[in-house]
């Protein structure tokens, strides 16, 4: 035995050291995120328990049952009977319009700070970086409030009452909900730009000025280039989550005219007979968020590898 | 040997640091795979309270107004002995729904057994198919519950509640006599009624200049574009099906009529596509605070809406319409024991203290919802002004339950259609 | 913007770049006079003052940051309207016999038991994930490069699978725990453990295998050269991944709400989420505030410490680097 592990954990390659170090972690992992995402997939595949309906996982699959994903799959596309499939194309739609305005938005601020902040830089670094630690939560409530059909925006916008100003912010308008997750995630895009753009030496810039190269020639030859890496980063680690994401339609709008798929999964959830049909829902989420996700996680490791 | 064979191991597999190789990954997931689910299956929880086994087996007893009901009691779920000493230094766990109970009704309980050193906690559910899983699931040991009737059957036959020990509950004879022997409790073994309550329209006279009720069809104001998107209905399932059913003319709000059910599915999308209300049980604050001007909601919603108005506001421009001729939807709420309770001499008190009609009046002051007191009745409760006289459609008379129609508990696979257009409208689709 | 520029017509000038890379030496008049040129110069030129872009930065600042300062403003109204100030008064913090944050038990449980929260995720989430990190270093291999492709996947998974994975499995497996408490600290701390995994691993990186290849070759064993050497040299990293662990996790809503028991372990986002939407008074922006001072609390205790324990380092500490961890 002693031999054996001697032979697996040869100094200079692997360590018992390590070993012990990393395991308490993975073993974590194995029990608290490998083996939900078995569950899911076994409430996916199982039945229903006739009285009160709740799930009755299938836990081999020899057992599993294609109840639930049939019901998901044919109620997706197709006829007045698809409800999955509008909440879905709404999700996207979505998540789209918040990552562009996101971009928008989060670009020119990371690029001030990091390029021409100067004595400032420190400052406006601790506001953009605030709001990640004021509750979420907190923050949607402050909107709802000034969303009021007699809050804030409405008499700004109104300019005190002068003009016939009076929208219906809260009243299930997509725009609402699309502000209101642009305004929670896009501090989530700053910071990775910010780091992007900061790591552009300037002695770039001054080369291809000294080349000749006009404002928006630098921008466009040099600098956009090199920060795409990090805006990639941003937006996949802004849009993942934001798929997810319930919380902010249900406070910004309580129409099933916005319902996204998060609010489809957690309605399902909790719904008798439904939680098939939740654990469906959200293996179809990971499937379809895969190919991003699988580009992040090489990345992130192809970054730790380079920089070892 | 061993030697060199790890050291060749370690050779042209893969190179390090690079993830997994394919080889290895087929062979570590053919392991889990093999051993995984057996191990899981093994760990499984044994079936959550209350399923019984052979429960599954037995068809669920529906209790409505002309099949009443008596649950059973089962050997291992006796009543408790009469006069047993109340539990010391315990904290009762009350699961209700948000702002359903008057906060004086507890600290009067608290003040009442004072010497018992008794806490009273009150945890809430935003509706009830979460709270039976949370129930069910025994993460916390509730002591009382606060159902409606359309849950009696399952928690009955499935062992959930405790029988009542009538000795302790003399107070039963200030309610109606009716619930002495309700029909989906015969013999009330193992509940008490909690609140009465109609559903009905409510909306501000100051932005609405129309009479609601005057329409030949109130119910069809949730489907005119001239109010979009100021409107809301119930988020309860129950509720808002049932109200475009009685829009469509159809009095059955326990039907299980698949061609009613489509009916009721394409109204609520043309509902959805024509007003888009909001769905929401927060009409008692929304509607006072200028979000809706009109909603579908509770009577006692309407009766608590005057507490919420802003500053200054007239309690005067609020209304509330219930069928005239009664034919409208009539509930009451009930408190049960839960049989996870640890204490249950306590909750016996607590239900009793309920049923004590000071404590009555102050749910309704605190709350809207009128508990069915004999000593409430609709005058005097209007002539005391705990309800605003331009609200006075609010109030519950005892001849209700008799033409209105009832919430009735549903065949499982019943419940499992109406689940199913419910989730369509919620979808938006 | 605060370096001057120098009139040239031709030729490449200075910009206004965050690195001061020399200003142009001079006499005070000199000075004076590249002040002078630089303002009147200032529209022209690829290097001007970047007007557009700050008017940007400014203006997406108060639109981050206004509606909460608004809304703590509003915890002090004296009335229980949420838009309308009606007076400056501490009614909602203490005041208030009924609905204060000090009286109401419900906001109070809530507040506390956010903070058990942030303190236990983080004390289990931190070592965790510092060793971790620590042993991804040395054991190189296929399963320790898979759980790392794991805890990097647990970085930009959608909340709620995740939340609803553990529900499942807690209400449908014999795990011997229930929902409550130490459910939520298991997903918190599983949903948080890659910020530690990933702080401390960059900094291992900037850090080299010098130093504790020294401490070897001195005849320390592997055990003294990590507690004696490497752990306080990544101690600015673990400070900051704790306190980053700490100010996620009392904001965190989806999870906390799926694994809640019963009121006992609500969180202040789910006191928020639950009464926003029905009556709330001023005392939830009461809440909301206290919560916000805690974050702030932490943060400026890590930034102190790190300050603190860099000191000696040749690299600057200001607040760039800290964000920038």
């Amino acid at each position: 035995m002693k031999k054996w592990l001697r032979s697996r954990f040869r100094s200079g390659r692997s360590d018992l050291f390590g070993v012990l170090l990393s395991l308490p972690a993975i073993v974590w992992l194995a029990i608290f995120f490998v083996v939900p995402g078995y569950v899911l997939l076994a409430i996916a595949f199982g039945t229903v328990d006739p009285i009160f309906r709740a799930p009755l996982p299938a836990w081999s699959p020899l057992d599993w049952t294609f109840g639930s994903f049939s019901f998901v799959f044919t109620h997706l596309w197709g006829g007045t009977d698809a409800f999955f499939g509008p909440a879905v194309l709404r999700t996207v739609g979505f998540v789209a319009a918040a990552m562009v305005l996101c971009l928008l938005i989060a670009f020119p601020v990371a690029y001030f700070v990091a390029r021409h902040a100067g004595r400032w830089r420190g400052l406006v670094l601790a506001l953009l970086v605030a709001p990640f630690w004021i509750s979420y939560m907190m923050r949607m409530l402050a909107w709802v409030n000034l969303l009021q059909t007699d809050g804030l925006a409405n008499r700004a916008l109104s300019l005190g009452g002068l003009l016939p100003v009076q929208v219906d912010w809260l009243a299930g308008r997509s725009s609402t909900v699309i502000l209101g997750l642009v305004y929670g995630y896009v501090p989530y895009m700053v910071l990775p730009l910010y780091a992007a753009l900061d790591r552009i030496s300037p002695s770039m810039i001054e080369a291809a000025r000294d080349l000749g190269a006009g404002r928006t020639e630098v921008f466009r030859r040099v600098i956009l280039p090199m920060s795409l890496p990090g805006v990639a980063a941003g937006l996949i680690l802004v849009t993942l989550p934001m798929t997810g994401d319930y919380f902010t339609n249900d406070l910004l709008s309580g129409s099933p005219r916005t319902s996204m798929v998060g609010n489809l999964i957690n309605e399902a959830i909790s719904t008798p007979g439904q939680a098939g049909q939740a654990g469906a829902l959200v293996s179809l989420l990971i499937l379809g968020l895969l190919v991003p996700m699988l580009l992040y996680v090489r990345s992130t490791l192809r970054g730790q590898d380079v920089r070892s | 040997m061993v030697h060199d064979r790890a050291a060749r191991s370690t050779g042209p597999a893969e190179p390090t640091g690079r993830g997994p190789s394919r080889r290895s990954v087929l062979r570590y997931s053919a392991l889990a795979a093999a051993l995984g689910p057996a191990a899981l299956a093994s760990c499984a929880r044994d079936q959550p309270l209350g399923a019984r086994p052979g429960a599954s087996a037995s068809p669920l007893k529906i209790a409505s107004p002309t099949n009443p009901v008596i649950w059973p009691i089962a050997t291992d779920n006796k009543p408790i002995a009469a006069g047993l000493a109340p539990e010391q230094n315990a904290t009762l766990q009350l699961y209700n729904y948000a702002d359903y109970i008057a906060p004086d009704a507890l600290k009067s309980f608290e003040k009442k057994y004072k010497k018992y050193n008794v806490k009273v906690k009150v945890s809430t559910f935003n509706d009830a198919s979460e709270a039976l899983a949370k129930i069910r699931g025994g993460s916390v040991p509730f002591d009382i519950y606060f159902p409606s009737y359309d849950a009696i059957g399952k928690l009955a036959t499935t062992g959930l509640v405790r029988p009542l020990t009538h000795d302790y509950l003399p107070g039963i004879t200030n309610v109606w006599p009716e619930f002495q022997n309700p029909f989906y409790d015969s013999g009330w073994r193992y509940s008490i009624p909690f609140m009465v309550y109609t559903t009905g329209i409510a909306w501000r006279t100051d932005k609405v200049s129309e009479n609601i009720g005057a329409r030949p069809n109130p119910w069809n104001v949730f489907w005119d574009r001239k109010y979009a998107g100021k409107m809301s209905v119930l988020d309860d399932y129950r509720e808002t099906i049932s109200m475009a059913l009685l829009y469509a003319g159809d009095s059955d709000v326990n039907t299980s009529n698949q061609v009613a059910l489509d009916k009721v599915q394409a109204d609520l999308l043309t509902m959805t596509r024509t007003s888009h209300p909001t769905v929401t049980i927060n009409a008692y604050s929304d509607l006072p605070g200028g979000r809706f001007n009109i909603s579908h909601c509770w009577s006692g919603d309407a009766v608590n809406m005057p507490y919420y108005l802003p500053k200054g506001g007239d309690p005067g421009i609020l209304r509330y319409w219930f069928p005239e001729d009664g034919r409208g939807l009539v509930n009451n709420d009930l408190a049960v024991l839960l049989r996870s309770g640890q204490n249950p001499v306590l909750a016996h008190l607590f239900l009793e203290h309920l049923l004590d009609p000071a404590v009555a009046l102050a749910n309704l002051s605190a709350t809207g919802y009128q508990p069915p007191q004999n000593t409430m009745t609709a005058e005097k409760l209007i002539a005391d002004e705990y309800i605003p006289a331009n609200l006075k459609t609010a109030a519950v008379l005892p001849g209700a339950f008799e033409i209105g129609f009832r919430t009735l508990e549903l065949a499982p696979e019943t419940d499992a259609r109406w689940q199913a257009v419910w989730q369509r409208f919620k979808a938006g689709a | 913007m605060s370096t001057p520029v120098t009139t040239s017509a031709r030729g490449p000038v200075r910009g206004p770049a965050g690195s001061a890379e020399g200003s142009p030496a001079g006499t005070p008049v000199g000075t004076l006079t590249s002040y002078r040129a630089a303002w009147t110069n200032r529209g022209r030129g690829p290097w001007r003052p970047p007007y557009v872009l700050a008017a940007i930065t400014v203006i997406y600042l108060l639109w981050s940051l206004l509606p909460v300062l608004i809304a703590v403003l509003f915890s002090f109204n004296s009335g229980r309207s949420r838009s309308v100030w009606q007076g400056f008064s501490m009614r909602w913090y203490t005041g208030d016999p009924n609905l204060s944050v000090l009286h109401d038990a419900g906001l109070r449980t809530a507040l506390g038991h956010t903070l058990l929260l942030g303190v236990l995720t983080t004390l289990v989430a931190v070592p965790l994930g510092v060793a971790f990190a620590l042993g991804l270093d040395r054991w190189h291999g296929r399963l320790p490069t898979t759980a790392n492709v794991a805890v990097v996947l647990s970085f930009v998974i959608p909340e709620i699978v995740l939340a609803a994975g553990l529900l499942f499995m807690i209400t449908q497996l014999q795990v011997p725990f229930q929902l409550g408490t130490t459910a939520q600290v298991v997903g918190l701390v599983t949903f948080q453990i890659s910020y530690p995994v990933v702080i401390v691993r960059a900094r291992l990186l900037t850090i080299g295998k010098h130093y504790e290849e020294a401490a070897r070759d001195l005849g320390a064993s592997p055990l003294q050269a990590l507690r004696r050497v490497l752990l306080p040299m990544l101690k600015p990293a673990v400070f900051a991944s704790a306190v980053l662990v700490f100010a996620d996790v009392i904001d965190n809503f989806v999870l906390v709400r799926y694994l809640s028991a019963s009121s006992q372990t609500e969180t202040t986002s789910m006191k928020i989420y639950n009464t926003a939407r029905a009556a709330p008074t001023p005392a939830l922006n009461a809440l909301a505030s206290l919560m916000l001072l805690a974050s702030l609390a932490a943060v400026l205790i890590g930034w102190l410490a790190y300050r603190r324990f860099t000191r000696g380092e040749k690299e600057t500490t200001g607040i760039a680097d800290f964000a920038q961890l």
